[in-house]
């Protein structure tokens, strides 16, 4: 055998290997997250343009918690400033905290670039990261259903609680004080070092707006 | 007695102008409109007053069930009664399903009557006035949600005697209540999780055989046990029928108890006006099953390796490498001539490109997996693209060891250093050798594979490492023992022979794998494959006639440029033309005189159910020792005779295609490929037992005999 052969060969090995990739890559992602499993990977861009891999904050514990501020449920964590203590609480013990919208545009939830941020001023949220999956294909690879939906994730990539945000199905602000927040429960245990007591939980809210 | 009469004047008043006490105005709130009404117009101490929330929704509003589903919340009421009075729970009627996008909510549109019976003391005081009054909130979506509260109350006047009577509600009252689910003792239900899904079987009591709806759905009362919007597959049996119904793969609460209900979208045909079935059963997890080996148990990390060592040996003998092995056997009887080292050299090239095919195609799979994808070993067999690629290759390889085009003695000029393209021709060797075997999995290979995917990356590189070896280790072997080559004859024209009949073994796989083709894409993917092996077959010719020495060179590179062009074209168009087949091998398979059920996971849930021994063979059509162990194990009469015997229902997973079902199910026995044999005693607690990877009609037998046992 010699070189043109060869090169031949290799050449119909790499057309095939395209043409399965390729094919691989139509296959639709199902819904693929497991609690003690490792969070699949993602990338999306935030408010600013600035585009954000899951796998880039490996290392550092990671919280997605799906958005939409319309929504009165998330309007019980913002208003009350539950949602943003949170976050600043967390962000500042060095974990990341990525907001997910997942609204498709047009519907409740999505916001032109601009608005958004405003809209982020009014809030005064402060997440590490605004993200918006317009395609809905993360929150459908997570299997986000409500706002709020949460997912708590540690420094090995490894899902450690998904859920709601606490054990309080309601839209009154003056709830929160008497429930137990499971997100904080789950970063504080982990930070810890100690297992996660509740590891997942019915999330509530509204429906996610794909 | 002066007070006394006081009240009575008033409850009587009050009687008098119930009808508009009875009914406080409705509240309005956003696309709510909501108010407080009974059933009667007085009540006396003692009684039962049923009083209902009716809430009003404009359009394409809705509230929800006390479970919302996937989304939302459901209307609750915080009363307000004097002590000693008693308020039952709000009676919810039967849900709908709401689907937003891919999510399914549980709830009402248009209207909602819900009921709550109250319970007054016997001590109360009559000729009182008395005001239910109730805090309610509740949650009201379209698309956005908006929630709403209100205080509502309602005067009902409390007499001694006589002045109670029905309001113009007690009719829609009545109404509602018919249609509230009602448990039925007619009927028996047993429930059953597994890991994936619930299964409910329903069973009639009764002789009387009554329709089944085919719309039923189950509306469990718990939150974030089932997958809500996956469809629920009914399946009628002789007494009744049965549910399953794919559970959330987030829920992490162990099932103990099962309660809820069970809806038909229309009627429950000839039951009246049924619409709904409540029930509460005790369920029985399924542990997933922890399968007992029948010949290997647990594997340690050396013995992985060693399995892995053993099965890369053993790979040389399956039937997919000995094509591609002869064409290492033709080298090495052309290598005999040459001296020790180079010999030497070719092998260690050789085992380096099985090596890095291995590694390869490990760290594809580990990486795949880690991004979610279902794949098993052997996957790119499951590609119909890639499948006509190595045919394509396998033909032009054959082609040439016919001699139809002579690549070896032409192009030597352009080729340069002869020496080091040769060692290049051991690597792809390698290369080729590896990518065909991969969907043998060779016994001791199957479990090895399926622990080390399980393992740390290092552990399982080792693994595959030591398959590699194991593969070329006889060469390596051979060739480092000089008295061993001596009995290769030397070169002559014996090698011709030898070259044509190799080269129609090779044409020999091809055929196997129009068949693998024929059975993952259908009847026209063949016409395709096919088309392009003709132009192949075109392109060597040309290369044969013009591409040698004899031949001018400008002539000459127009032939191998115009070949390898149209070849390159030919086969890339086929191969991104290709479709699998959108169903393959579906309903029953009758083969070996046995009747073959396709796969299903709820069908193995349902079988277990019933406690009825089951046979599940996982195969494909590119995995020859499948096919093989299938002639010989289930093609024997002795083994099918038992079997019809035992009563074991036979179900054949085919895998030739991607199948995430099978993948799963394989994982579920720590497996990753192909052949798997798992028979399911049917006895309670008994876990299905595996059987080796190659099937004597012995084996089977002593394996079926347990059943007995």
């Amino acid at each position: 055998m010699t070189k043109t052969f060869i090169i031949s060969a290799m050449l119909l090995i790499g057309i095939g290997a395209l043409a399965f990739s390729q094919e691989a890559a139509k296959e639709t992602a199902i819904a693929s997250v497991a609690i003690d499993q490792p969070a699949p990977d993602f990338a999306l861009k935030d408010v600013n343009g600035k585009e954000h891999k899951l796998s880039d904050y490996k290392g550092k514990y990671v919280v997605l918690e799906w958005v939409n501020y319309d929504c009165p449920f998330v309007k019980k964590h913002y208003s009350s400033g539950n949602m943003q203590g949170l976050q600043s609480g967390f962000t500042k013990k060095d974990a990341v905290w990525l907001s997910i919208c997942s609204s498709a545009p047009g519907k409740q939830g999505h916001f032109p670039t601009a608005d958004l941020k405003k809209r982020m001023e009014t809030e005064k949220s402060t997440p590490s990261a605004y993200l918006i999956d317009e395609s809905g294909s993360v929150g459908k690879l997570y299997g986000a259903k409500t706002t709020p939906h949460m997912f708590v994730i540690d420094q090995k990539g490894v899902l450690r609680y998904a859920g709601a945000i606490d054990d309080t199905p309601s839209t009154k602000a003056s709830d929160i004080a008497s429930s137990t927040n499971y997100v904080s429960s789950a970063l504080d245990a982990l930070i810890a070092g100690k297992p996660v007591g509740t590891k997942s939980s019915t999330p509530y809210g509204c429906s996610v707006k794909y | 007695m002066k007070k006394r009469m006081w009240y009575s004047c008033i409850a009587f008043a009050m009687v008098l102008v119930s009808a508009a006490l009875l009914r406080a105005e409705p509240v309005h709130r956003d696309h709510v409109s909501i108010e407080l009404v009974s059933d009667q117009s007085a009540a006396r101490p003692g009684d039962t007053v049923t009083v209902g929330l009716k809430i009003q929704l404009e359009d394409e509003w809705h509230v929800y069930w006390t479970n919302p589903g996937d989304a939302g919340l459901a209307p609750r009421v915080k009363w307000n009664l004097p002590p000693g009075f008693v308020a039952s729970p709000l009676q919810f009627p039967v849900p709908k399903r709401i689907p937003a996008g891919p999510l399914v909510s549980f709830g009402y549109d248009k209207e909602l009557l819900l009921l709550s019976d109250i319970v007054i003391p016997s001590d109360f005081i009559p000729d009182s006035l008395f005001s239910f009054n109730a805090e309610v909130d509740w949650l009201v979506c379209k698309v956005e949600c908006i929630p709403g509260d209100a205080v509502l109350s309602l005067m009902v006047p409390i007499v001694e005697n006589g002045l109670a009577e029905a309001t113009a509600w007690d009719e829609q009252f009545r109404l509602v209540r018919t249609k509230q689910a009602v448990e039925d003792t007619n009927w028996s239900v047993t429930a059953s999780a597994s890991k994936t899904n619930l299964q409910l079987i329903f069973t009639s009591k009764s002789e009387r055989s009554s329709t089944i709806p085919s719309d039923l759905f189950f509306f469990p009362t718990k939150k974030g046990i089932i997958d809500n919007s996956a469809a629920q597959v009914l399946a009628k049996k002789e007494r009744g029928f049965e549910l399953t119904i794919p559970l959330n793969s987030m829920n992490t609460d162990t099932l103990t108890e099962i309660s809820g209900l069970l809806v038909a979208e229309n009627q429950w045909a000839n039951e009246g006006t049924r619409t709904g079935l409540k029930f509460s059963a005790p369920a029985t997890m399924l542990s997933s099953p922890t399968p007992i080996a029948f010949a290997a148990v647990e594997i340690t990390w050396w013995q992985a390796i060693l399995f892995a060592f053993v099965g890369g040996l053993i790979l040389n003998l399956m039937p997919c490498v000995l094509p591609v092995l002869s064409i290492k056997v033709l080298s090495f009887v052309q290598q005999a001539g040459e001296g020790r080292k180079q010999i030497l050299q070719h092998n260690a090239v050789f085992t380096l490109g099985v090596l890095v095919s291995f590694w390869i195609l490990a760290a594809g799979l580990l990486l795949l997996r880690a991004g979610g994808e279902q794949l098993g070993w052997g996957f790119q067999l499951q590609s119909p693209a890639f499948i006509i690629i190595l045919s394509s290759f396998m033909f032009l390889m054959a082609l040439n060891l016919l001699g139809v085009f002579e690549v070896g003695t032409s192009l030597t000029g352009i080729g340069g250093n002869s020496r080091r393209s040769g060692l290049l021709g051991s690597f792809i060797a390698g290369v080729t050798a590896t990518v065909v075997a991969t969907p043998c999995t060779a016994p001791f290979m199957g479990s090895a594979l399926g622990y080390s995917l399980t393992q740390p990356a290092l552990i399982s590189l080792a693994i595959f490492t030591a398959l590699g070896l194991g593969m070329s280790a006889p060469y390596v072997i051979l060739t480092s023992t000089p008295w061993l080559l001596r009995f290769v004859p030397k070169p002559g024209r014996w090698m011709e022979t030898l070259k044509h009949v190799m080269g129609f073994l090779l044409m020999a796989t091809v055929v196997w794998l129009v068949w693998v083709l024929s059975i993952q894409a259908g009847s026209d993917s063949i016409l395709l494959l096919l088309a392009t092996l003709l132009v192949l077959g075109l392109c060597a010719w040309i290369l044969g006639r013009w591409g040698g020495y004899a031949v001018e060179q400008g002539k000459r590179v127009t032939a191998i440029t115009a070949a390898v062009a149209l070849a390159l074209a030919s086969v890339s168009l086929a191969s991104f033309n290709v479709t699998p087949a959108d169903s393959v091998a579906s309903g029953m398979t009758q083969a070996d005189g046995l009747t073959w059920e396709p796969f299903s996971p709820e069908r193995v849930t349902e079988l277990n159910g019933q406690g009825r021994p089951l046979l599940i063979d996982f195969t494909a059509a590119w995995c020859l020792s499948c096919k093989v162990n299938e002639r010989v194990a289930f093609g024997s009469l002795d083994v099918q005779g038992k079997l019809s015997s035992l009563s074991v229902v036979t179900m054949k997973a085919d895998w030739t295609s991607r199948d995430e079902r099978i993948t799963k199910a394989l994982a579920e026995f720590g497996r990753n490929s192909v052949p798997l044999y798992v028979l399911y005693t049917g006895k309670t607690g008994q876990s299905p037992i595996v059987l080796p990877e190659l099937l004597t009609p012995g084996i089977v037998i002593e394996a079926l005999n347990k059943l007995e046992g």
